[in-house]
């Protein structure tokens, strides 16, 4: 491997402390479900917490084996919009076969509980799941390069040590190679760029960093 | 390998069919538009009138409410000060984030007239003048909603934490001095919906401003922290202590999907407004309607127009909402990111066309030109890119002031009057 330069910048910034309180919020859907008390939504509303679960049992019934075994997550489940089912209760949920690299989308018919349409391909990568994203900052703790250095900035933020990836903030974006160097493995992988956050409204400078899903890999951008 | 870990903590970086039930030249000042006769049958639940626009006459079937399209949390119900209406619902999409549907505007004294079926961001492109790095701003948006304090959402509710939905003064709608009586005049207001993202160091304000004259003014603001880039003078400016470290510049590329569906999606059809006459006394007006997808670039004098000719305002002129991309510093990335390079795209609308890059969904193009391939329109979407090109300074040291970027949908023709 060649010699390579990473900067990891600790930008000090001064946000307030709700929006990093936002960012260490749990996973899951809770901005897209419905929070209100539970009632019989109307084609228009969002799914509700109820709905996305049901939707998400459904799609994953036939994919439970490889769920079990990691190599196919539910990344999310999102309402049907479409203009043809206006008056239908849908929902699309994103598979993600790290295995095979395919996007499996089964969109589900809350009326009747089925699955009325299943689309796979290959090349599309919706973006990451809040899972993946801490998939991803496992992945890059256990990085022998990068590993310490994420530990070792953390401390010095927090004045602790890590714990876990629990303790960061984390945000990701869906990486494609394209205009930037590198990672050429992207083009057919599921790969995450990640925004780690800090305490004291830190950011680590990942911009070089691209964590493969698929290959269980980490790339450093040359640029 | 080589790592070299530096810390470093520099200031920045370190630091809507509305029918009339009088002639129209009964009309006082509230012209409505009405659907004309030649519609069969009404095309919304809101489309409740049929109206004789050739007779000059416009007749109002007496038909019922229909239901609210949302429920409670996710209606928006306003009426401003002057009278005008808006109504629309909300839903925080995984996805696109805060998305607005089935929008309707009713105009003082009016009918309802369905505006859009549905609006949200499309994408943020955010390329960094080095050329690296090059993000899409939108991944799970939603999941990166903020939950806003109540000083984040002045004179207004917060819904689910994460949205607001307020009323903002928008200065003189109106002022007309007397001749001998007194000057008339009027404060305009908006509707106001929005909701912050935090994406990495920057957080993005989505606003939506829905205005008491009819005007739709979507924009995004950026704030939080700028990302902290380091690079060489050519690509940056200095904004720590000496010029020895330079911020580095980029741009916030911002697309927005509005699907219009003036009194549903029948009839909609897109035109561009030229004027032409360059140094020269006399400046004549072209119209190019598309009739297939398209591409559309800025011009100075350029707008386009959302227009349903089965939609009559009381002096028979359709109704259309103009669009203006005037702000634009209209960035145009290399050959990869061909959907930077055009302004304003006009595309059939599709399910699966979310966004304008790095589109999610399977068996569908991945961008927005490419969503251009030569279909005839019959129910038009308009993709508009707006970009804004940052080059820091000391100012911007945390947090972060606020820079905008949007444009504006006015209503053209909607109604016969100013319906003050």
């Amino acid at each position: 491997m060649g010699r390579q330069r990473i900067v990891m910048a600790l930008a000090g910034a001064g946000a307030v402390a709700v929006v990093g309180a936002a960012l260490l919020l749990p996973g899951g859907q809770g901005s897209q479900a419905a929070e209100a008390a539970p009632r019989e939504p109307v084609p228009g509303d969002p799914l509700t917490g109820a709905e996305i679960a049901r939707a998400g049992d459904i799609a994953s019934a036939t994919s439970r084996a490889h769920m079990a075994a990691g190599r196919v997550n539910l990344l999310y489940v999102e309402r049907d919009d479409g203009k043809d089912a206006e008056e239908r209760r849908r929902a699309d949920a994103y598979l993600y076969d790290y295995a095979t690299d395919r996007l499996i989308v089964r969109t589900v018919d809350l009326g009747r509980g089925t699955i009325v349409k299943e689309s796979v391909t290959r090349g599309v990568q919706p973006p990451p799941s809040k899972a993946e994203e801490v998939r991803a900052a496992e992945l890059l703790l256990a990085d022998p390069a990068y590993g310490g250095g994420v530990r070792e900035a953390y401390a010095r933020a927090a004045g602790r040590q890590l714990r876990s990836v629990a303790d960061l903030g984390l945000r990701g974006l869906i990486f494609t190679p394209g205009q930037e160097g590198g990672a050429r493995r992207c083009a057919a992988h599921r790969c995450v760029r990640l925004f780690v956050r800090l305490p004291g409204s830190t950011w680590l400078d990942t911009s070089r960093i691209v964590v493969d899903l698929s290959a269980k890999k980490i790339y450093t951008l040359e640029w | 390998m080589f790592l070299r870990l530096a810390l470093s903590c520099a200031m920045l970086t370190g630091g809507l069919g509305a029918a009339q039930t009088a002639p129209a030249a009964q009309a006082s000042h509230a012209m409505p538009a009405a659907r004309v006769s030649a519609a069969p049958a009404a095309r919304t639940p809101q489309d409740t009138a049929v109206a004789q626009a050739s007779q000059g006459t416009a007749v109002a079937q007496a038909v019922r409410a229909p239901a609210a399209p949302c429920s409670a949390p996710y209606r928006i119900d306003r009426t401003l000060p002057n009278g005008a209406r808006w109504q629309l619902c909300w839903e925080m999409r995984n996805i696109e984030g805060l998305t607005l549907t089935k929008v309707v505007y009713t105009p003082k004294g009016n009918r309802p007239v369905s505006v859009l079926r549905s609006a949200a961001l499309a994408q943020i492109h955010v390329p960094y003048d080095s050329g690296s790095p090059r993000y899409h701003d939108i991944g799970a948006l939603g999941s990166t909603a903020i939950p806003l304090l109540a000083a984040d959402c002045p004179g207004g509710e917060r819904r689910e934490q994460s949205v607001c939905v307020t009323t903002r003064a928008r200065g003189h709608a109106y002022l007309k001095s007397g001749y001998e009586e007194p000057s008339v005049s009027a404060q305009g207001s908006d509707l106001v919906v929005f909701a912050a993202f935090q994406v990495g160091w920057y957080t993005y304000l989505a606003e939506w401003a829905f205005s008491d004259d009819g005007a739709i003014t979507p924009r995004v603001g950026a704030t939080g922290s700028l990302a902290g880039s380091t690079t060489t003078a050519g690509h940056g400016w200095p904004i720590g202590v000496g010029s020895a470290t330079f911020e580095e510049s980029h741009s916030h590329n911002v697309f927005w999907r509005l699907d219009f569906d003036i009194q549903g999606k029948s009839g909609d059809v897109v035109e561009q407004y030229d004027f032409s006459g360059s140094r020269t006394a006399k400046r004549k007006l072209k119209r190019t309607t598309f009739t297939r997808e398209a591409k559309a670039l800025n011009r100075r004098t350029r707008w386009w127009r959302v227009v349903d000719r089965g939609v009559r305002n009381a002096d028979g002129h359709p109704v259309s909402w103009e669009l203006n991309n005037s702000d634009s510093s209209q960035y145009r990335g290399p050959a990869g990111e061909a959907f930077t390079r055009a302004d304003v795209y006009v595309t059939g609308y599709r399910s699966c066309e979310r966004l304008a890059s790095v589109n999610p969904a399977p068996r569908c193009a991945g961008s927005v030109d490419r969503y251009v391939n030569g279909e005839r329109l019959t129910d038009p979407v308009l993709w508009v890119n707006v970009g804004y090109h940052h080059v820091p300074r000391d100012e911007d040291a945390d947090p972060m002031p606020t820079h905008w970027q949007g444009f504006r949908v006015t209503p053209r023709d909607v109604t016969a009057k100013n319906p003050h």
